[in-house]
């Protein structure tokens, strides 16, 4: 009886209980899907950062990173490569040969970094294949292949087809230049990695600066679950104790930092609105609560406890919250399942967004586990909403309430 | 038998700077089956004594006594459940759940006292047969006049079986065709389910129908008799 009653009670006042039940849904559709938002943006970055840029696991010599020393070389590389294949976590295992190069083209040049890459082997732990905007990922079988980002090719004014000129230092330490031809234009989400990743065949680069045939600067390791990555670079690390080995959580540490942390601050956004709608919520039973003041002094007068009357208020607050939570999360998961397959163009800022290495595309998302705790969190606002106006009910002196005083 | 002695009763309120003296010093005893009209001038002390003698308000001295039982020693909490299970009440605003239909409202006091079911339906189909409002019974309070409305809270009064019931101005918003037919009904309820009827009242029509009225003045009981009825 005492649920039917609050129930009830919920729609005596339709306006004034559809307005907080409607400021409710809204206010946690806007919180839940800024935080699928934000989700989605870091979760893309995650995905873009380790199938373009570092791949799940990398392997090269310690300091390598620091200062690309062609010196600093992962030696017999292809039994090391064997190895890693042996781990039933590992799906592909590239080899890289990086340096620090000069590219120079007719109304410019620019400092970069130089991937020597085996084409095949490359595709299984990048994207960039895939992110081409003209030509092809050395689809010809010809020499001096060169693939450069469409902001590079920009700013050094080239097209597909065009001849650069590559300034490089040997492997003995002398300056030697090689000659490649543009085949193809990449274009990924992150300005920075546009701006100095060059990808040119490893046999052209080895031969270019007589680079040892059986060495590479770094392996670029895919696994099956990104999320093994730090298990699996202990298991690899302990059996090459020589060779630096870093996952991408260790590689990144500030996307490391940026997934970590955005669940909190998923929750904390979404629990500054939950408060702010107490308050509402507060002001909307205090006014049921008085304007039920004789009604209340009646059920007091005839025997029912005061700890039901409590309870009854209490039960009233809960079910208006849920009521509006329960629409604000029907609405947040239909607009997000929309746009997580639509996607949200902000292509007119998408400069910006790509300076800060995001996608201008962004798909929002969240996990079913939000939700849940987002439940929990509706029902202890609203139980704590609910004891300031439930209070005031068990205050009432059921002689002066049974008068409206 | 008595129901109700109230000894010495005093109320002192001391809500402004000069304290009113509600009741003072009454002394009365109700027995078992009476049907007691308390009149007097407004602010003479009814609406007092009847919530001291309902447990909702403390004396300031002196005793109610419930079949010998002291309850203006209770606790709040032991008040709420004798309260629940001894007294039942009718206002003058009829004061029913809006929420609940007439079946439910009548219900509802049952509940509170964890009757069973069949109990309750049992309960709930006499009392408004005897109520004439069994045609009413899925209705919610807003469609009933007053007159039904008071119907469904005398209903709800006795729902609980108590040991008498307070009745604080319970004509004083219905028209004489329905007061007339409200006590009516009343009067042949506290004659079969001898129960106990004290009512606070200015409507002549319920001094005409009560055995037993008793005058205030001052929170002093200044005239107090008791009538046969016409037919004993």
């Amino acid at each position: 009886m005492l649920i039917k009653i609050a129930w009830r009670n919920v729609w005596r006042n339709k306006t004034r209980s559809l307005i907080i039940i409607l400021a409710v849904a809204l206010g946690l559709w806007g919180g839940i899907f800024s935080d699928a938002f934000m989700n989605g943006m870091v979760e893309q970055q995650v995905y873009s950062t380790i199938h373009t840029e570092t791949g799940d696991i990398q392997l090269n010599k310690t300091g390598f990173l620091l200062n690309h020393d062609m010196q600093m070389r992962i030696q017999n590389a292809d039994s090391v490569i064997r190895t890693i294949q042996q781990n039933p976590e590992v799906t592909a295992v590239a080899p890289v040969t990086q340096m620090t190069a000069m590219i120079s083209a007719a109304s410019g040049s620019a400092g970069i970094l130089m991937n020597g890459i085996d084409p095949e082997a490359q595709a299984k732990v990048s994207d960039i294949s895939k992110l081409l905007v003209q030509g092809s990922y050395f689809k010809d079988k010809g020499a001096d292949q060169l693939v450069i980002s469409q902001k590079l090719a920009d700013k050094l004014h080239v097209k597909l087809h065009s001849r650069i000129v590559l300034t490089l230092q040997t492997f003995s330490g002398d300056i030697t230049y090689g000659a490649f031809r543009v085949t193809g234009i990449y274009r990924t989400t992150d300005n920075d990695y546009d701006m100095q990743m060059v990808f040119v065949r490893n046999t052209d680069l080895k031969s270019l600066i007589s680079f040892p045939g059986s060495d590479v600067s770094l392996l670029t390791v895919m696994l099956k679950n990104d999320q093994d990555a730090d298990s699996v670079a202990l298991q690899l690390s302990q059996k090459f104790p020589e060779i630096q080995v870093q996952s991408w959580v260790q590689l990144s540490p500030i996307l490391q930092l940026a997934t970590g942390k955005t669940n909190v601050i998923i929750f904390i956004f979404v629990g500054i609105i939950l408060i702010a709608l107490a308050f509402g919520i507060i002001n909307t039973m205090l006014m049921a609560v008085l304007d039920r003041t004789r009604e209340i002094g009646m059920l007091l007068s005839v025997g029912m406890k005061p700890s039901r009357v409590f309870g009854m208020i209490l039960l009233e607050t809960v079910f208006l919250s849920v009521t509006g939570a329960f629409i604000g999360v029907a609405i947040s998961i239909s607009s997000i399942a929309w746009f997580g397959k639509t996607g949200i163009n902000l292509s007119m800022i998408a400069e910006g967004f790509n300076a800060l290495g995001y996608s201008s595309i962004v798909y929002p998302k969240l996990g079913a586990g939000f939700y849940i705790i987002l439940s929990l969190m509706v029902i202890v606002i609203a139980l704590a909403a609910g004891w300031i106006p439930a209070r005031r009910a068990l205050r009432l002196r059921p002689a002066e309430a049974i008068r409206g005083e | 038998m008595a129901v109700i002695e109230v000894k010495k009763l005093t109320k002192t309120y001391h809500e402004t700077v000069v304290p009113v003296h509600a009741l003072n010093g009454i002394d009365l005893v109700f027995d078992k089956g009476e049907f007691t009209a308390i009149v007097g001038p407004s602010g003479c002390g009814k609406t007092t004594l009847l919530n001291m003698m309902g447990g909702l308000d403390e004396p300031t001295s002196g005793d109610v006594l419930v079949e010998s039982e002291d309850i203006s020693k209770m606790r709040p909490s032991q008040l709420v459940d004798f309260r629940l299970h001894n007294i039942g009440f009718i206002f003058q605003s009829y004061n029913l759940i809006p929420v609940l239909t007439v079946k439910e409202n009548v219900e509802f006091i049952m509940e509170l006292q964890h009757r069973g079911r069949e109990q309750m339906n049992e309960r709930v189909d006499y009392l408004l047969e005897a109520m004439g409002i069994t045609d009413k019974k899925n209705v919610r309070p807003k469609y009933l006049s007053g007159g039904q409305q008071q119907r469904v809270a005398v209903a709800r009064a006795l729902a609980s079986q108590p040991k008498f019931i307070l009745a604080d101005e319970p004509t004083a918003n219905l028209d004489s065709k329905s007061t007339d037919a409200l006590l009516d009904l009343m009067a042949s309820l506290n004659q079969k389910e001898e129960v106990t009827f004290i009512f606070s009242t200015h409507d002549q029509r319920v001094m005409d129908k009560a055995r037993r009225i008793i005058t205030l003045e001052d929170g002093k009981v200044i005239h107090d008799s008791k009538y046969a009825l016409k037919d004993e």
